[in-house]
Order: C-alpha cells, then sequence, then structure tokens
C-alpha cells in the first residue's frame, strides 16, 4: 500500500473512532444537546472531513470504484451526509442566502378545530413564519382500543379487569359480589336541581371519560360508584374495593385541509406513522389539546436533502449485501466447494 | 428476579433447560443426545413465541421480554452457519440461547401490552427483526472472538474454518442485517417522528455498534490476518456496544429517550 493510500485509509479508520466516540458522548448527554453539537461549526468541519476522506477513498483506492458494491457502500454514505449537511439547519440558511430559497426547516403549528392556520412556529430561533399555503383542521379525535376495561383490586391486592359493556354483571367471586357498569360517559357532567343531582353525558366541548358502576356485596347491599379516567385514586377510606378506570390510546387523528388561493387542494387525516405531504413539507401528528382535544399541534419539516439520504440508504444496502453476501461469503462457498 | 407461573413461563424454562442440557451433554462428547435437545429447546422456544403471539395478538418484538424471547430461537443460525458457512461453535450456540432466555424467564415484565400508536407500523417488525439476526450473529461472531483470543479450536469438527475466519464470516452475515435494521429504524423515525435521526441515546449507541464493524472491515482490510487478535477485539467490542444498545440504553435512567417504551 502506497503512502498516500495509508495516510487515506488511517485519516478514515480515525474519523470512524471519533464518530464512535462522539456518539457515545452524544448518547450521555440526551437529545438534544447531541443535536446541538453535531450542528456546531467543528462538527460541520467534521463532517466535511469525513466526506473529503470518503471522495478522496474513491479516487485513490481503484478496487473502490472496480468493485461495483464498495462504490455503491461508500458513494451511498456520501450521499446520506450530504443530504444531512444539506436538509439541516446551516444548510437551509446557506440556500436561503445562496438561492434565495426560504423555507422552514422545522417547526410547529397549533391549529383550532374548524380553523384555518398558515403560522409556523420556529424551533429554536423562537420566530413566527407563514407557509405559502393555509391548513385547515375539520376534527381531532383520539381512538381507543376495545374493548376498554375498568380496573378492581382489593385491599388485599386481588385484582379483576372488568370490561366496559353496560349492563352486564361480571361476578368478583363468593367473597366480593358482583359489578355492573351502568353508563359509559365520554364527558359527564353533573349539576343541582332543586335537591336533585343531575347527571349527564353532556356532548358540548369538554372532555371527562366517567363510568358508572353498581357494586353488590355478596349480602346483596347495592352502592353505585362514579369512576373517572382523569382522576384516579378518588376513594373512600371505607370502600373494599378501588377501582380505577384508563383506556389506552389507539390513535391520535387530525382531518386536515391544504388551503391555497380559497380552493382545497389536499386533504388527509393523518395519524402517528401517516404524515401529509404537500408542498415540499411534511406534517404530522405531534401532540393535542389534553384537555378536551380542541386543537391538535402538528409537526412541520421540510422535505430538503431527503431525497439524497434516502438515495443514500438505499445504495449503502445494496451495497453492503452485494458486497458481503454475494461476494464474499457465497463467492468463498463456491470456492470451497 | 422473578419467577414466572404461567404458561409462557414454563414454556421459556423448558426451553433453557433443553438448551442447557444439551450444552452439557455436548461438552460430555454426547454430540448426538445433545442436538437431539438442542432441536428439542428450538422447538419449545418456538411454541413459546407462538404462545405470546397468540396472547397478545401482534407480533410479539414490542419490549425486552419479547424481543429476547425471539432471540431464544437461535437453532436455524446455527444451522444455516454449520452447513453453508462451515462455521461451528454448536457448543456456544446452546449457551447463547440459554443466556438470551435467562432475562425473559427472571428479569423482564411479561405483562401483555397494547401497541402505541407509534409501533402501528409496517416498519416495526422488519426494524426489529432483522436487528435481532444481526444480533444473534454478532453474538456468534463474539463466541469464534473469544475462541480466536483463546487459542482453542473445534475439536473433531473437520472441513470447519478457523475462529478469525469464522468471527469474519458471522459478521459478514450480520453486518448487512445490521445496516438494514439502522435503515429501516431511521425511516421508520422519519415517518413517525418526523425525522430521520433524532440523536436519540438508542440511535447513537445503535450508530456506535455499526461503527465498531464498519472499524473492524477497515482493520482488517489494512492488515489482513497481520494482527487476528486485534481483528477479534473489534469483533467484541462491537458485541459490547450491541449489549449496551440492546439493555443499558433501555434499563438505565441514563439514557431517556424516544425508545424507552421499548423497556
Amino acid at each position: 500500500m502506497s503512502r498516500f493510500r495509508k495516510v487515506i485509509m488511517w485519516a478514515g479508520l480515525a474519523l470512524i473512532i471519533l464518530l464512535i466516540a462522539l456518539s457515545i458522548y452524544g448518547a450521555f448527554i440526551g437529545a438534544e444537546r447531541a443535536q446541538k453539537l453535531v450542528n456546531t461549526l467543528p462538527a460541520a468541519v467534521y463532517w466535511s472531513a469525513f466526506i473529503f476522506i470518503l471522495t478522496a477513498g474513491l479516487a485513490v483506492f481503484k478496487r473502490l470504484i472496480r468493485v461495483p458494491a464498495l462504490s455503491l457502500i461508500h458513494c451511498g454514505c456520501i450521499l446520506t451526509l450530504a443530504g444531512a449537511m444539506w436538509g439541516s439547519e446551516a444548510g437551509h440558511k446557506m440556500q436561503s442566502q445562496l438561492f434565495g430559497i426560504d423555507k422552514i426547516p422545522t417547526g410547529q403549528m397549533a391549529i383550532y378545530e374548524g380553523e384555518t392556520e398558515n403560522h409556523v412556529a420556529v424551533e429554536d430561533v423562537e420566530q413566527i413564519k407563514e407557509l405559502p399555503f393555509s391548513i385547515k383542521l375539520k376534527d381531532f379525535r383520539l381512538e381507543y382500543y376495545k374493548p376498554e376495561y375498568l380496573q378492581v383490586r382489593s385491599r388485599d391486592g386481588e385484582g379483576w379487569k372488568v370490561p366496559v359493556e353496560v349492563g352486564t354483571e361480571f361476578s368478583l367471586g363468593e367473597d366480593f359480589g358482583t359489578v355492573t357498569i351502568l353508563r359509559a360517559f365520554e364527558n359527564f357532567k353533573i349539576r343541582i336541581e332543586g335537591e336533585q343531582r343531575i347527571i349527564t353525558d353532556d356532548p358540548a366541548s369538554g372532555h371527562n371519560p366517567a363510568l358508572e358502576v353498581r357494586i353488590k356485596s355478596p349480602a346483596g347491599d347495592k352502592e353505585t360508584r362514579y369512576v373517572f379516567e382523569r382522576f384516579p385514586g378518588h376513594t373512600h377510606a371505607e370502600d373494599e374495593l378501588l377501582l380505577s378506570y384508563r383506556r389506552v390510546i389507539r390513535d391520535y387523528v387530525s382531518e386536515l385541509e391544504i388551503i391555497k388561493d380559497g380552493k382545497v387542494v389536499a386533504e388527509k387525516n393523518i395519524e402517528v406513522n401517516h404524515p401529509l405531504y404537500y408542498g415540499g413539507y411534511h406534517f404530522y401528528q405531534h401532540s393535542y389539546n389534553a384537555e378536551a382535544g380542541q386543537y391538535t399541534i402538528l409537526m412541520v419539516t421540510s422535505d430538503t436533502g431527503l431525497g439524497l439520504v434516502y438515495a443514500g440508504y438505499a445504495m449503502l444496502c445494496v451495497g453492503v449485501f452485494w458486497q458481503l453476501w454475494v461476494r464474499n461469503i457465497f463467492a468463498r462457498k463456491k470456492k470451497i466447494k | 428476579m422473578e419467577i414466572k407461573y404461567t404458561v409462557q413461563g414454563l414454556l421459556i424454562y423448558i426451553a433453557m433447560g433443553a438448551y442447557l442440557l444439551a450444552f452439557v451433554t455436548t461438552l460430555l462428547r454426547h454430540r448426538k443426545t445433545g442436538r437431539v435437545l438442542y432441536l428439542f429447546g428450538f422447538i419449545v422456544a418456538v411454541l413459546s413465541f407462538g404462545y405470546r403471539w397468540y396472547d397478545v395478538g401482534h407480533v410479539p418484538l414490542q419490549n425486552l421480554f419479547e424481543v429476547f424471547l425471539c432471540l431464544g430461537m437461535i437453532y436455524p443460525v446455527t444451522l444455516f452457519c454449520y452447513r453453508f458457512l462451515r462455521v461451528g461453535g454448536l457448543c456456544g450456540d446452546m449457551l447463547i440461547g440459554a443466556i438470551v432466555l435467562l432475562p425473559a424467564g427472571f428479569v423482564f415484565n411479561a405483562e401483555p401490552q397494547r401497541l402505541p400508536p407509534a409501533l402501528q407500523c409496517w416498519l416495526f417488525v422488519p426494524h426489529v427483526a432483522v436487528y435481532a439476526i444481526s444480533y444473534i450473529f454478532m453474538a456468534k461472531a463474539t463466541f469464534q472472538a473469544i475462541c480466536e483470543l483463546a487459542g482453542t479450536r473445534h475439536n473433531g469438527e473437520e472441513n470447519l474454518s478457523g475462529p478469525e475466519e469464522g468471527t469474519c464470516r458471522m459478521i459478514c452475515m450480520g453486518f448487512p442485517f445490521l445496516t438494514l435494521g439502522l435503515v429501516l429504524g431511521s425511516w421508520w423515525g422519519k415517518v413517525a417522528w418526523g425525522d430521520y435521526w433524532g440523536w436519540d441515546p438508542k440511535e447513537l449507541w445503535s450508530l456506535a455498534s455499526w461503527l465498531v464493524y464498519v472499524g473492524y472491515f477497515h482493520f482488517r482490510y489494512m492488515f489482513g490476518k497481520k494482527y487476528q487478535h486485534l481483528n477479534s477485539v473489534w469483533a467484541i467490542a462491537g458485541m459490547t456496544v450491541i449489549v449496551v444498545t440492546l439493555l443499558w440504553v433501555n434499563l438505565s435512567r441514563l439514557f431517556a429517550g424516544l425508545h424507552s417504551y421499548a423497556t
């Protein structure tokens, strides 16, 4: 191996070892600080040096060009790094200054039900920017796993999962009697009229899921209790059975419409793992108003550099399988035969 | 540490027992009995995985309990490596099978869980499955590397590769899976969380493990078999980082992040 090749090889190995050390250090300091660290100027120099060494390797080692699988692996790494740098915040700033392309790298937008919004709160710089189109939130909803369960626990630790089926009596054994769910509420409300308590499931905005439960003791005594999802641990000292009601969220759904020049140009119900793509941006279900489900929070990310990164991934995967399986393992196996 | 008095637990303990018995009988040179016991352990491990699948209603790769349950089905990898790649380590595989079932049997909670929204994606199963397969190959590579460092050869096995060559073959088999796992995870991150790389501790440790094997290939290319022991040290370092990625990141409070649900 010539002296120059050796230098390239050692430099490559040194950069790999440095990146291992940086990755481990980054894991200890947490995602937020690690992200800041890799976006600093020294880090940009490091990423550029990595791209340079990979390119120099392709130029110096003829084998990397002659063997297509090795070319794919190394070119894939270059594309991935280049795409990541191009799509980074610094990359967006550079594109804005050099080419006048003013895209929002990443940010969040909160939209109330029935309202239209085009303002994005840009992360880090605490700035509000506008999209060239608007988004309308038609509806936001939470979906839950079925069946839902009422959890029943005795003072001595015995437990039961009672399916929420209104009117069905569920036996807790000889010592504890039975439990019957009488009503299930989405938005429990109570008001006093005269001397009467009026309990309703209010269809207006609000979110207070609850169950009306009748407990029948082995002696035949009946007791009615209310169990609230949002207020667990609501029990009295004399209660023999502790009740709790907790539903498991299956999905968060925002029904969106994209509006441009007063016309609906796209619409989609976005969920976790099902973002909306329009106008060079991806829109993700990020968060929501936990109190009443009145508004949703979308994460907005630009697609700049993404194509390069994905192309790099594809080349890397094809190259690695080709080189290590097809060329290395199975070719060697043939040789052994 | 808790003993699971359930059908699931019973199946895990039977598989573990069979693997351990297979290991001992093979060490005592009753190879045929050892293989039969190993095959029996595998069948029980498959039953245990299938039972879990039926119980939770989705492919059981959601948390560490289920991943270790999956890793316990190591037999096909052993057979493939022995038949097609001429890499031995049968005894080591039996021990690996018992070791990976140990946390499933005694450490991790087996309470069935429903899939949170982020895991309801077609990328979930291939991402975790390819990682599990790669980890098995890398564990076998580590066993070979330890044999290399300890200077042991395979007894009574003809036509098998030496431990250094065996290490390389195992890494050559496992590394593409490791790469695919990383890439699928990154793709899934983009689909679910909006970014293909979030600098999350689990992501960084998995990148570190991938890079250690990248370093292994470059080091081996530079020096060939000149420093065989150092090649083995790279392989063992890779497995050490994998163990951290798989266990420490999820179990330690030091590394809270997007992957914490996998505990």
